[in-house]
């Protein structure tokens, strides 16, 4: 195995399977590190899926199943995400996700983004609102919220609520963030907000993006993958 | 000819409707015609002192005090066993369980909601039958005994409702919590069961509800006419459907069966009573849960 600090995720034919479908076949993939790899292909081609491969969160849904290896780089280690000895939940700690659609939990701004950390059985209070705060810099939220931190967060826009979620995401500081389409339910304003987020992203962690759109990609990916009936082919772009 | 079709359907709709309302009104203008009358103090307490009654220095044997009691400890032990029972049922089935089993498991539950009640009430009784066989004159049908029987003819209802809520949430909210590192049991207690909670105690109202109003399980299950106040969970007792229907076959004179009536209306305020108590109950609790 070569050990390549640049390379932040490998896959080594994976396959994966829902009930009798194979939806992805024998993908052999490297992603960069620091760099946002946008995944394009027509719908039900298997990009969230591929995803979900990142992440194992696939394991919540029944029927799936999965063969062939992912290494990720944690911790400064090429890890085998899928070796029985790595807990799954210490991996989704630092593997982040956000969905197409915002999906704010029906609890407070401060409490959304507080959320991950007491999963983790993190209770000092000063550290969850440090953190709280640091987080919703990151996003360029704070400003707009820090007077109304404990109103629901369902109140906020769109826009508003993505970013929300991105900062739920990043609270835990992740290597890698999984991103499922997440601009497609904002307005053009909303989602050149959080593509201006994302690069500022790069330097932290490593961007891996389910896009539908030409031009996004143009703008801000370094590297695209195409998934076309569960295979897999990559542009190399010159960033 | 299609907007022919449409008007009686819509007109159909509006006559099952009337009709419905029209009954339950019918039905509550029926006993207050009959049973108004009765209500009043005398009713619940006979001839012993309110007072004394409720701070139970005096037993009531001419009134309903003991029947109300005995409902309400019906209720509440019944739902003490069959909530966490009904709703951990609920979440294994929608959670937890994969496979083959499940639909084993949906077929023995939906069987289990169709036993009739007389059917529960019968296995309550051959179960007191049998323990009293290995501890003679120790067991006797009682308060306990109704309660257990009870919870195992509503346990079907709150284990579906459970579970078809739970089964109803939106995949994305679903997978909200796992993608931020919240293992199985996190997910259920601080996601799906609080955003279901709403579902679950609909079902939770109406289980309260065939508690209240089921006669058969408790006849053969340890309701007598006259006991008194529960004083024990290993006593018999007595219970406001269990005195309608005694009432409504035995009564001596038309005093009686207004009596008969006025317990009847009791009923049903008992009933709506806990309706809103439950509703009450599930306004504060969802932001209880949700928002701590």
């Amino acid at each position: 195995m070569i050990v390549n600090t640049n390379i932040k995720i490998q896959t080594h034919s994976l396959c994966f399977y829902y009930y009798k479908q194979k939806v992805l076949r024998d993908i052999s993939l490297q992603l960069p590190a620091n760099k946002i790899t946008a995944i394009t292909g027509p719908s039900g081609s298997g990009k969230s899926t591929l995803l979900m491969a990142f992440n194992r969160l696939w394991e919540e849904i029944e029927g799936c199943k999965i063969s062939g290896n992912v290494f990720m780089n944690l911790n400064g280690q090429n890890t085998n995400i899928y070796a029985p000895a790595l807990p799954v939940l210490e991996l989704r700690r630092k593997v982040g996700m956000v969905f197409q659609q915002p999906n704010p939990l029906p609890m407070s701004i401060s409490k959304n983004i507080a959320f991950p950390l007491r999963l983790a059985h993190i209770s000092n209070k000063n550290l969850i609102s440090d953190s709280v705060e640091a987080s919703l810099r990151k996003v360029s939220l704070w400003e707009e919220v820090k007077d109304r931190l404990n109103d629901d967060a369902r109140l906020l826009s769109g826009g508003q609520q993505q970013r929300l979620c991105l900062a739920r995401a990043l609270v835990l500081s992740p290597e890698v963030l999984l991103l499922d389409e997440p601009t497609s339910s904002l307005d053009p304003e909303a989602s050149a907000a959080i593509e201006e987020l994302l690069l500022s992203l790069k330097t932290k962690c490593t961007l891996v993006m389910v896009s539908h759109y030409q031009d996004q990609i143009q703008r801000i990916a370094d590297r695209h993958v195409k998934v076309l009936n569960g295979q897999c082919s990559i542009n190399h772009r010159q960033a | 000819m299609r907007k022919l079709v449409e008007t009686c359907i819509t007109a159909f709709s509006w006559i099952a409707l009337f009709l419905l309302i029209a009954a339950l009104f019918t039905l509550i203008a029926y006993l207050v015609q009959k049973g108004a009358s009765s209500i009043e103090l005398g009713l619940f307490f006979g001839d012993t002192s309110p007072l004394d009654a409720l701070m139970l220095k005096r037993q009531v044997f001419d009134g309903l005090f003991p029947a109300i009691a005995g409902t309400l400890f019906l209720i509440i032990g019944s739902m003490l066993i069959a909530i966490p029972i009904g709703v951990a049922g609920g979440v294994y089935l929608a959670e937890y369980c994969r496979g083959k089993m499940k639909p084993l498991f949906n077929l023995t539950f939906d069987i289990l909601a169709g036993v009739p009640s007389i059917v529960v009430g019968l296995a309550g009784l051959l179960l007191t039958i049998v323990l009293n066989r290995h501890f003679p004159g120790q067991i006797a049908p009682c308060l306990l005994l109704s309660c257990c029987c009870l919870a195992l003819l509503v346990l079907p209802y709150l284990i579906r409702t459970t579970q078809t809520a739970l089964e109803s949430i939106d995949p994305l909210i679903r997978k909200t919590a796992p993608a931020l590192g919240a293992s199985r049991l996190q997910n259920i207690t601080q996601v799906l069961l609080p955003h279901s909670i709403n579902d679950i105690v609909s079902g939770i109202i109406l289980a309260t509800g065939r508690c209240a109003e089921d006669t058969a399980v408790i006849m053969l299950t340890g309701v007598v006419a006259t006991a008194g106040f529960p004083r024990s969970l290993f006593g018999q007792y007595e219970a406001l459907p269990f005195y309608i229907y005694y009432i409504s076959s035995q009564y001596t004179g038309p005093d009686e069966l207004a009596q008969g009536f006025g317990a009847a209306i009791i009923l049903l305020l008992l009933c709506i009573g806990l309706l809103a108590l439950a509703l009450w109950i599930q306004r504060r609790f969802t932001s209880f849960l949700l928002f701590r």
